[in-house]
């Protein structure tokens, strides 16, 4: 009898599995570690992620907040103080302030989504071409996210190979940031190809991509001999050239075009309801685009979270073309009472003339090169755009070549690049116009022709800094910048979480 | 035999081993059986059975003090089998050896009585209620135990008292009710309370284990508490072992009701109740608004804008707490069936629970079914628990009303002709955003309108559940006995989303309108073999378990949306297949664990006077990588029963008995797949020519610790338990110390990593929680007139030991306001200290560094003055931070009295707790006056007001003076949060069994209840009874759901 209850449960017993193996569980979701990294497919993808986080809040928003409100062609009227105060008027009282530090991690999860590249895919037994090719892409993207912490940080923390959890690195002096940048470009210019056969490939970034950031990165701590010759290079290319029509630039009719050197690609997707290129759960509803349509917006087409300086108005306004029309660019430029030269009543501020928005005694003005308005004619705009940014564009490279000349003694060869830029405008040249300038005067007036052709695509910022410029001087134009402590405010604060985490970082100077 | 157990499971573990594939039969075989073969052999004892002889018939009644009939009551003869049923009014006969024979007369729920017979053939008894004293039985994981006998810290809930809270989880009615115990609450319809079982000592979850009639599945709102019988909370090493690496934050077990051996009974309660939050931030109206933020705009140099200035229209005047806030109610009905012979028994139960939230388009609903059986037969006996649940709740799922309505602005209406837009259906509705859209200043707020959102975000989930176990048990021999235990739970839920055309806050990303769906299927499979012996040898009692236990978890989502529902004459259709955008689908595996255990638990006593138990589980958890599944978890526990002694003279004391417990339990917080990193592939470029394309990117999005093990417990627990004056007054006191290590954290990591979508766990750190319970319970019921009393008292002291491999220099973790520092309490807050405010410029202008530098130097009179670290450099900044007081009580109270006289009775329960800070995230919101609504007893400093403390008011745009006086990470916003609150109060009447007999009623009862009725604090916000935001900041209220007030009337009958 007890014989056979014994063998009653261990027959049941026997029905259970008690191997060890039922404790090895795949994650069906998505593969691990250990079995990506192994193809050229898998190469591809790694790259693509890393162009994947310019659609992440921190660089389709709040990046040009840091670049464009913060400069002295911008300011905020949100009725959000904490926006204004850390964008516009240099109040930065929390240092963990969300929209800083959304700029802040995206750079460092592109830098991340880089150097798994970096790691990984020397590893791949793929096209040795093509490897090189995709290596060259992930160090020239990597450069260009610390070219933009150098420009808004200065002193970092570098992380150049895939970390782990533990890992507390050190703070590093905005110059060794500089050189990283220009050793990942250099580095990459040479394995780029100048242009993609391939149109699925349209958009990736390009030899002269990596070498006009180099020349930038060169120029933003005044190497000027060495930006020299990179400048040159992409001006001798031959692959450049200045649309007829400047407003090609900057609609999304008109993207990847010849004047195009690095072009933030963006699309629309109409469902789109959030920005976490991570999240599993939500993949469909991803943005693909920038969103600075509801924040830069006349309102009520959008919030006018950051709008224009109306001083830039008269920068254009300076010069007539040959023709003795006003500088076209203006219209491009900015929205406001005359973005038609005939005043409110003619200019067309989404479907409506201004004096029917606003009447006829409203200043403002908005950035227009970001935006879909098509001239006037769209009635809305879109929470998400579809519209490239360009980032570097070859007008942009000429007038740099011009300065480097200028800054390296060759005022006089500096006119003719500076000229093309004015005569796409319909303007006299400058050798024409204003022959014979120092050093002083060119570079003056360089300021004025990088306002006219550059003012709204995120320049300014950069252009302050390098000529030194940045400082309470600037009140008069902006007057945020009362509050401009030089030594503090050329750059933002270092996260207080980072520093609460990683005893390794330093804030910045009289933070 | 300290040493054995660790030895058997060595033991095992060597023959457990996966063999080769190719001898699938051998493995099979081999494996358990040799585990359990030790183990029989070990105990293969002899025994003798009973023979029954024929003696003289004894007769008569049993019933209760009241001399009602106890039917079913068992009548045994001592030291024997023999025994009968009371029948239907109590009357026995029974057979017995000879007319010195002792009668053993027991009934449930009444003290067990022995009587000599003394030669009488008639005995009449009258049983007193079972006072749940010592005798009680208590399940303490496989194994049940006379409350005597135990040799842990187990804590015994008085469901009684449970059951009078209306409350929809488990979690919730305990409070108060258990030392040791701490439970925060949402009021929120069918939300499940946060408990913590002697202090928090873990990072990522202190949530207990449940186990359910000996199913280990979660008890959240889908369980109807008028289903449970008993609840257990097994709370040192020793009471918890047996369920080894899961049981570090204490284990509650709950048994529900069985059917008794006697005629069917019929049941039935029904209670209604009327819930209204008992408090609302009181704000301004619009009047009143529009003249205070006049004034700021005016202080701030700036010009008044029209819609509260020159364009103010007094006529709009909204109140939005009121309108989102409504008088819930909820409705519980159940229904009970049970009854049973001695071979089997039965209890079927269904019951509806109804709760109309206290807001706006918020309702949680339970329908349940539970069929409980048992039935012997021979040697074997089946049984099974099985409840199956039907919950609904609707909910508008954005916005939080608690933050939002308070900030909303009086002056706007909540929908208007003027604000309709229908350019891509942007504002259809007309919903007020806050602003207009001229080119003027406008004052507008960034709250969610939430009343748009309740017309615009249609929430709601069903969640279909069974849950239940069946077991088979063989009596193999008289003292020793198998157990099958199947447990299943499975749980069907559908969550759906629509989004109708419209945005409701200004700024708002507007939406596609669409349906979205959710489906997911969660299977949680326990399979459990256990021996159970018990064995009396003389003076030597051995009683125990071992067993062997799988467990496995799963869970699938899939997710269907799609854009573009169809409206028709006003209606919106809600489907998938009516909506005509575009689709979307998203599937995945949430949770698959599976978990292998060993157990066994061995109490020996002798004499009733020295009790010893030695418990330990062996669990391999798929969680962790192959080198870190398995953990041991052993634990020792004794107890001297000193009344029992010899020298012990004091009749009056019924039990002293002393305890003490040492060992170690594991915790497993983290979810599935965290061992190995993965890719990520939702990452997509945008390429090529015209409209562009998108292209998939992948890689390593969250950064993974393949070195993840076991997160350990170490609790040492001494305790007294002692009963004095026939059991009217017992008392337990017990202290712990529980030290954690290799604690599990979702370390916050630096941004500069570039880790995205969730933070990998980490094994990083220390803590220890120690404390004193006490709880002591006096009742009378001697006396028509009854009543009992009963206490307890919680202390903690918990403090981080180490943080792990931080990095030089770091001694904590970070996390938002708080800091968990070691040498300090986990969470406390770190902030600037706020040290009143600035009364002049010359004030301002005095407050330097050491080098003398100006530290506020923005600072204008009427601005917060915040404490100075005296070796700091600069303006005041983040290094001027200070510790500021802890989330976590330091001491924790309940008490409960009960009184009955005749029909009538009384209950009345109050909790306190003190000594904790929470940080007000509300009122930092409204009292940074900026974008919000005022509360009407702001008083900001002027130079004609200046004995406040509330600070100058202006437009913080350009005034870093004000941004400064509302930084986030300040003390301005700390409060204590001590409260005291009456729990419950009810008011009950039996009738009278004349009144009702002719009616067919056995018995019925009617009350009256008043559920936190007075709650006396000093906290401003609407309760101090947060959940507060995960166990980092566990004491931050950014608007959670206050409990609220309830006043019911019920009715019991008894068929």
């Amino acid at each position: 009898m007890k014989k056979s209850i014994i063998y009653i449960f261990l027959a049941i017993l026997t029905s259970l599995s008690a191997c060890k193996k039922d404790l090895d569980i795949v994650n069906p979701n998505a593969p691990t570690v250990t079995v990506f990294w192994k193809t050229s497919d898998d190469a591809q993808k790694g790259v693509n992620a890393i162009y994947s986080t310019f659609h992440r809040a921190g660089l389709c928003r709040w990046y040009f907040f840091a670049t464009m409100i913060r400069a002295d062609e911008g300011y905020s009227t949100s009725p959000d103080a904490n926006l204004q105060n850390n964008f516009d008027l240099f109040i930065n009282n929390d240092y963990n302030y969300g929209n800083y530090d959304a700029i802040w991690a995206d750079l460092y999860i592109g830098i991340n989504r880089a150097n798994q590249v970096l790691d990984n895919v020397p590893n791949i037994d793929m096209d040795a071409a093509l490897k090189a090719r995709y290596l060259a892409e992930a160090k020239a993207l990597r450069g260009l996210f610390y070219f933009h912490l150098a420009s808004l940080w200065g002193n970092v923390p570098m992380i150049l190979k895939t970390p782990l959890p533990t890992d507390l690195p050190a703070t590093m002096s905005r110059a060794e940031v500089w050189t990283q940048v220009e050793k990942d470009c250099t580095e990459a210019a040479t394995a780029l190809p100048l242009n993609y056969s391939d149109p699925n490939d349209l958009g990736r970034i390009t030899k002269g991509g990596a070498n006009a950031l180099l020349a930038k990165s060169y120029m933003q701590h005044r190497n000027f001999a060495a930006a020299l010759p990179v400048l040159q290079s992409l001006i001798s290319s031959g692959t450049y050239s200045l649309t007829s029509n400047y407003q090609d630039n900057f609609t999304a009719t008109t993207e990847n075009n010849v004047e195009s050197v690095l072009e933030i690609q963006n699309a629309l997707n109409p469902t789109d309801n959030h920005d976490d290129d991570t999240s599993p759960n939500d993949v469909d509803n991803l943005n693909y685009g920038s969103s600075i349509p509801p924040f830069f917006a006349p309102k009520p087409i959008g919030f006018t979270d950051g709008q224009a300086r109306r001083w830039p108005v008269a920068e254009f306004e300076k010069e007539n073309t040959t023709s003795g029309t006003r500088d076209p660019r203006l219209a491009v430029t900015f929205l406001f009472d005359s973005t038609d030269v005939r005043g409110p009543n003619f200019s067309m501020i989404y479907g409506q003339t201004f004096t029917s928005r606003y009447g006829t005694a409203d200043s403002d003005v908005w950035f227009r090169k970001l935006l879909n308005d098509n001239n006037g004619t769209a009635t809305g705009d879109s929470f998400h755009s579809p519209n490239n940014y360009r980032f570097i564009r070859y007008a942009d490279i000429l007038l740099l070549y011009a300065e480097c000349l200028n800054e390296t003694s060759s005022t006089s060869q500096a006119y003719q690049y500076v000229d093309r830029v004015r005569q796409r405008a319909g303007l006299q040249t400058l050798s024409a116009a204003m022959p014979g300038m120092d050093h002083d005067q060119f570079l003056n007036q360089l300021k004025h022709e990088r306002i006219t052709e550059l003012t709204g695509e995120g320049q300014r910022w950069n252009d302050l800094a390098r000529w030194g410029d940045l400082g309470p001087a600037l009140s008069s134009r902006d007057a945020g910048f009362n509050n401009f402590v030089i030594g503090k405010h050329e750059l933002l604060p270092i996260p207080q979480q980072d520093l609460d985490i990683n005893p390794n970082l330093r804030q910045n100077p009289k933070y | 035999m300290n040493k054995d157990l660790p030895q058997i499971s060595g033991f095992t573990r060597r023959y457990l081993h996966c063999l080769p594939a190719k001898q699938p039969f051998r493995k099979k075989l081999m494996t358990p059986c040799i585990f359990m073969l030790s183990w029989l052999l070990l105990l293969t004892l002899p025994f003798t059975g009973f023979s029954q002889t024929t003696g003289i018939l004894v007769k008569g009644k049993v019933a209760d003090i009241l001399g009602n009939p106890l039917p079913g009551a068992s009548i045994k003869v001592k030291g024997t089998a023999t025994g009968v049923s009371a029948d239907v009014n109590g009357n026995y006969i029974l057979q017995v050896p000879d007319a010195s024979s002792t009668l053993e007369f027991s009934s449930v729920g009444y003290a067990s009585q022995e009587i000599l017979l003394n030669g009488r053939t008639a005995l009449d008894i009258r049983l007193t209620e079972n006072s749940k004293g010592l005798n009680e039985v208590v399940v303490i994981g496989y194994q049940s135990v006379r409350k005597k006998d135990l040799t842990g810290a187990v804590s015994v809930v008085n469901t009684g008292d449970a059951g009078k809270v209306t409350s929809s989880g488990v979690a919730e009615s305990l409070q108060g009710l258990s030392p040791g115990v701490n439970v925060r609450t949402s009021g929120a319809p069918g939300q499940q309370a946060a408990i913590e079982i002697r202090g928090i000592a873990s990072f990522i979850s202190a949530a207990p284990l449940y186990v359910i009639d000996g199913m280990i599945a979660d008890a959240n709102p889908t369980l109807n508490n008028d289903d449970i019988e008993s609840i257990q909370i097994l709370k040192d090493a020793s009471a918890s072992a047996i369920y080894g690496s899961r049981a570090a934050n204490g284990v509650v077990i709950i048994t529900t009701k069985k059917g008794r051996n006697g005629p069917a009974k019929i049941s039935l309660s029904v209670k209604y109740g009327v819930q209204k939050i008992p408090k609302q931030w009181d704000m301004m109206n619009s009047t009143q608004y529009a003249a205070l933020k006049s004034q700021a705009y005016t202080n701030s140099g700036l010009p008044v804008p029209a819609s509260i200035g020159s364009a103010f229209n007094p006529a709009i005047n909204t109140d939005w707490q009121s309108l989102e806030q409504r008088t819930g109610n909820d409705q519980d009905y159940n229904l009970t069936l049970s009854g049973g012979t001695e071979q089997s028994k039965y209890l079927i139960s269904g019951s509806y629970y109804n709760n109309k939230g206290v807001l706006q388009a918020n309702s949680f609903n339970r329908a349940s079914l539970r069929i409980n059986t048992e039935t012997k037969k021979g040697i074997m006996t089946f049984g099974e628990n099985a409840v199956f649940t039907n919950s609904n709740y609707t909910n508008p799922n954005r916005g939080n009303p608690f933050f939002d309505t308070p900030q909303s602005l009086p002056t706007i209406p909540v929908q208007s002709a003027q604000f309709i837009n229908t350019t891509g259906n942007f504002n259809p509705m007309g919903y007020s955003l806050g602003t207009n859209d001229t080119g003027a200043i406008q004052d507008i707020s960034y709250a969610n309108n939430m009343i748009a959102i309740n017309d615009l975000s249609k929430g709601s989930s069903n969640f279909g559940k069974l849950v239940g176990n069946a077991y088979v048990d063989l009596k193999l021999t008289d003292w020793l006995s198998y157990r099958f235990n199947a447990g299943l739970e499975v749980s069907f839920d559908f969550t759906r989303d629509i989004r109708k055309d419209g945005v409701f806050r200004y700024g708002n990303q507007p939406e596609l309108s669409y349906v979205d769906e959710n489906r997911q299927r969660f299977t949680n499979l326990l399979l459990e073999h256990t021996l159970n012996f018990n064995k009396t040898l003389g003076k030597h009692v051995i009683s125990g378990v071992v067993g062997y236990t799988q467990q496995s978890y799963l869970r699938t989502s899939d997710d269907a949306r799609r854009t573009g529902l169809a409206i028709y004459n006003g209606q919106y259709l809600t489907q998938i297949n009516s909506a005509t955008g575009t689709s979307s689908a998203t599937g995945l595996t949430i949770q698959d664990d599976k978990l292998h255990s060993f157990l066994g638990r061995l109490n020996y006593t002798y004499d009733d006077k020295y009790l010893l138990t030695l418990t330990a589980r062996d669990d391999q958890d798929s969680r962790f990588g192959a080198g870190y599944r398995n953990g041991f978890f052993p634990s020792v526990a004794a107890a001297w029963r000193i009344n029992k002694e010899g020298f012990f003279k004091a009749d009056w004391v019924n039990d002293l008995k002393l305890n003490a417990s040492y060992g170690r339990l594991g915790i497993n917080t983290i979810t599935s797949f965290q061992n190995v990193g993965f890719i990520n592939n939702s990452p997509r470029a945008v390429f090529g020519p015209g409209a562009q394309n998108t292209y998939v990117g992948a890689y390593q999005a969250t950064l993974a610790n393949t070195d993840l093990r076991w997160e350990k417990r170490t609790i040492g627990n001494i305790g007294v338990d002692a009963s004095f004056f026939h059991d009217a007054l017992s008392v337990s006191v017990a202290a712990y110390n529980s030290l954690s290590e290799d604690v599990l954290i979702n370390l916050p990591l630096g941004q500069f990593l570039g880790n995205a979508n969730g933070t990998p766990p980490v094994n990083a750190g220390s803590i220890r929680n120690r404390g004193l319970e006490l709880e002591a319970t006096y009742r009378n019921n001697t006396h028509p007139f009854k009543y009992s009393i009963s206490g307890n008292l919680t202390t903690i002291q918990n403090r981080v030991m180490s943080v792990g491999n931080q990095g030089k220099g770091i001694n904590y973790l970070q996390q938002g306001s708080t800091r968990s520092e070691v040498g300090y309490g986990i969470s406390q807050w770190y902030v600037l200290k706020d040290m009143g405010l600035f009364q002049s410029q010359d004030e301002i202008n005095n407050y330097k560094r050491k080098d003398g530098s100006l530290i506020e130097p923005y600072a204008k009179p009427g601005d917060v003055k915040f404490y100075a670290k005296p070796d700091g450099t600069g303006s005041i900044n983040s290094n001027d931070r200070v510790f500021m007081g802890s989330p976590l009580p330091t001491l924790q109270a309940g008490l409960q009295f009960n009184t009955s006289y005749k029909g009538f009775s009384l209950n009345l329960q109050l909790v306190g707790t003190f000594g904790f800070t929470i940080y007000n995230g509300v009122r930092s919101t409204l009292d940074s006056y900026q974008n919000t609504n005022f509360r009407t007893d702001v008083s900001p400093w002027t130079p004609g007001n200046t004995n406040t403390s509330d600070p100058r008011i202006g437009i913080a745009s350009n005034d870093p003076g004000i941004s400064s006086n509302n930084t986030p990470e300040s003390s301005r916003w700390l409060e204590s949060g001590s409260y005291v609150r009456i729990r419950n109060l009810e008011i009950g009447y039996q009738l009278p069994k004349s009144t009702i007999q002719h009616l067919h009623v056995d018995n019925a009862r009617i009350f009256i209840a008043a559920q936190n009725l007075l709650t006396f604090t000093g906290y401003s916000g609407l309760d101090p009874d947060i959940t507060g935001n995960g166990l980092l900041q566990p004491g931050v209220d950014n608007g959670n759901w206050p409990p609220s007030r309830i006043f019911s009337l019920g009715l019991n009958f008894g068929f």
